[in-house]
């Protein structure tokens, strides 16, 4: 008896525990911050003379400094979005800190980083991560890579895996072929200030045929508070090439906002393979407005699977450009909006070439007042026959309060194609529940089992260690949310 | 049928200077790209923007789209970077009695 007292005693205390809500433990996990000792801190606010420090900061060439600048006019000339959120109109420009320098250089031993920046990364488990399951490590903190490595052996076939500042000094001739050529810096005003400002991100280089089994990790962390972090992602996949690159991050719990606006190019050469993972988990305080966009040559593959769990607001619309004749294209999306968070998540595919293929599956859950909007494009060009294309966005409610919106935009200028669109809204519903509850599962348990089923489709494409991550996180967000 | 219409006088679009003109609906740019003449539509194929009046690189002959950045190679009309992706019309550029004209239809 005594023993039922004390299980029952147990249960009602991890119930009481559960209903502590959304990232329930994220403070503990993430939300920490460091002491800030830092080598340079830019003081608030964006103007001429910072872009300038930057740059000569990073000893860049002048084209580089001159591409910053260019970009700072049309970030100055063009006008904050209307569209998207009500929440874009609380970003302040004014009230970040643009550049922040926490470490001489990018290490390539965990040993040679700064003690207190490497405890953070311990912290969130990285360098295990990376001896179990990574071909290689970039972590982001702040402004710059403090750590980068890559494994030996793919080193020597030949694939480039550095963070941006040392792939410009490396491989200059390279990244100035292809750096923003996917996204230029006048496409819109966030790609405007990431092209001024930009510092750390990864460049990726995979050789013709080279297929990378054991996908590279970037992790960004953000420590300061009013915080900008401006990374630049470019992967170019040659012929015949393969790689996963999976990208992470966390920042502390502050009352003022930090501002998280990246931008990421992808180019799939013909036949070649790419695909881009990410499990974003800012804190909710943190906007995040990031440019992802790829092109897919002839016969290439590019895939978007894209977790969003974190930040105040998301918008964010990963899209690939079938530029080739049979390019693929595929945007899995999840987005998990609670309380006073909007994810304006979704997807784009232009089909520019004959026989093209894509799939946009995107799923929103949202609770607790938390807004979900499906955002995408589909777009089929003059001349792209023979192309098929299936979109589906489900959103699922669970709460009377709480939002979800679907913009979907469709453009088709061919005749000969195969185009398929499915939406749906839905509750989680007292019947389900009850019918999950007859069967002895609490009612707490059988809202999870519903939302589990509901985003399995895309965390079975996750790499196993992630999935387990994202079910656990969805857990997390999911706690307390019936009763 | 193919229509010739006089732009300018050669000596009146130098090295590195444009012009715009008008021929029924269509307008077009014509630029001077160190020496070579060339003619793209004033139209940007990502989403009809005007495009002529973009930053000019006579170096490279391109334009550049004022509204999203797409690069136009000005000799070929064709995107080099996105969002655009489609090429826009070019117009063969003809000198006759020291005057600069187009070839349209």
């Amino acid at each position: 008896m005594a023993a039922t007292d004390t299980s029952q005693a147990s249960k009602v205390l991890s119930e009481n525990e559960q209903l502590r809500g959304i990232n329930a433990d994220y403070e503990e996990r993430y939300g920490f911050h460091d002491a800030e000792n830092y080598l340079y801190k830019a003081p608030k606010g964006i103007n001429r003379e910072i872009v300038e420090k930057i740059s000569e900061f990073k000893s860049e060439p002048q084209w580089m400094r001159d591409f910053r600048l260019k970009a700072l006019d049309h970030f100055f000339a063009r006008p904050q979005p209307t569209w998207g959120s009500p929440m874009l109109a609380e970003v302040d420009y004014d009230n970040i800190h643009y550049f922040v320098r926490a470490s001489e250089r990018a290490e390539r031993s965990w040993d040679d980083v700064p003690e207190d920046v490497k405890r953070t990364f311990d912290r969130l488990g990285i360098p295990e991560a990376e001896r179990k399951f990574l071909s290689g490590v970039g972590a982001q903190y702040e402004s710059e890579v403090v750590y980068h490595q890559v494994r030996e052996d793919l080193e020597k076939q030949g694939v480039i895996f550095k963070d941006m500042d040392s792939g410009l000094r490396e491989h200059e001739d390279l990244i100035r072929e292809y750096f923003a050529t996917v996204i230029p810096p006048n496409d819109n005003k966030l790609a405007a200030l990431n092209s001024a400002v930009w510092s750390g991100g990864s460049f990726v280089y995979v050789p013709p045929g080279v297929h990378v089994d054991m996908p590279p990790q970037a992790y960004f962390r953000i420590n300061t508070e009013s915080m900008g972090q401006f990374e630049r992602t470019l992967i170019i996949a040659d012929e015949g090439s393969y790689v996963h690159y999976v990208e992470g991050c966390t920042a502390p719990t502050y009352s003022e906002s930090s501002l998280h606006s990246a931008v990421v190019e992808l180019i799939a050469k013909p036949g070649a393979r790419i695909r881009y993972t990410t499990v974003q988990n800012w804190s909710q305080n943190v906007f995040n407005l990031v440019t992802k966009r790829a092109v897919a040559y002839e016969d290439a593959t590019v895939e978007w699977v894209d977790c969003n769990l974190g930040s105040k607001l998301t918008m964010k619309y990963p899209s690939v450009y079938l530029m080739g004749e049979r390019a693929h294209g595929e945007i899995l999306s999840i987005a998990f909006a609670g309380k006073g968070q909007h994810q304006d998540a979704g997807g784009k595919i232009i089909h520019a070439a004959p026989n093209t293929t894509s799939n946009i599956f995107a799923k929103s859950i949202s609770k607790d007042g938390g807004r979900g909007s499906y955002r995408g494009l589909l777009e089929i060009a003059k001349g792209a026959h023979g192309s098929r294309s299936k979109v589906v966005c489900d959103a699922l409610l669970l709460d009377d309060e709480s939002r979800s919106d679907t913009y979907p935009t469709i453009r088709i200028s061919e005749d000969d194609v195969n185009v398929g669109h499915e939406a749906t809204v839905s509750k989680v519903g007292d019947d389900q529940l009850f019918y999950l509850m007859s069967h002895g599962i609490s009612e707490n348990e059988a809202s999870k089992l519903i939302v589990n089923g509901f985003i399995e489709p895309i965390t079975k494409e996750l790499p196993m260690e992630y999935a387990v991550e994202m079910n656990r996180l969805i857990e997390l967000q999911m706690e307390g949310s019936i009763g | 049928m193919p229509e010739l219409i006089e732009v300018c006088p050669v000596a009146e679009l130098k090295p590195g200077e444009r012009r715009l003109v008008e021929w029924e609906d269509l307008e077009i740019g014509v630029f001077n790209c160190a020496g070579s003449l060339y003619a793209i539509e004033d139209r940007c194929s990502h989403d009809d923007g005007p495009l002529a009046e973009g930053e000019f690189d006579q170096e490279s002959c391109t334009v550049e789209c004022p509204r999203h950045g797409s690069l136009f190679d000005l000799r070929t009309g064709k995107p080099k970077t996105l969002p655009a992706y489609v090429p826009v019309d070019t117009f063969p550029v003809i000198i006759e009695d020291h005057t600069i004209k187009l070839e349209v239809e």
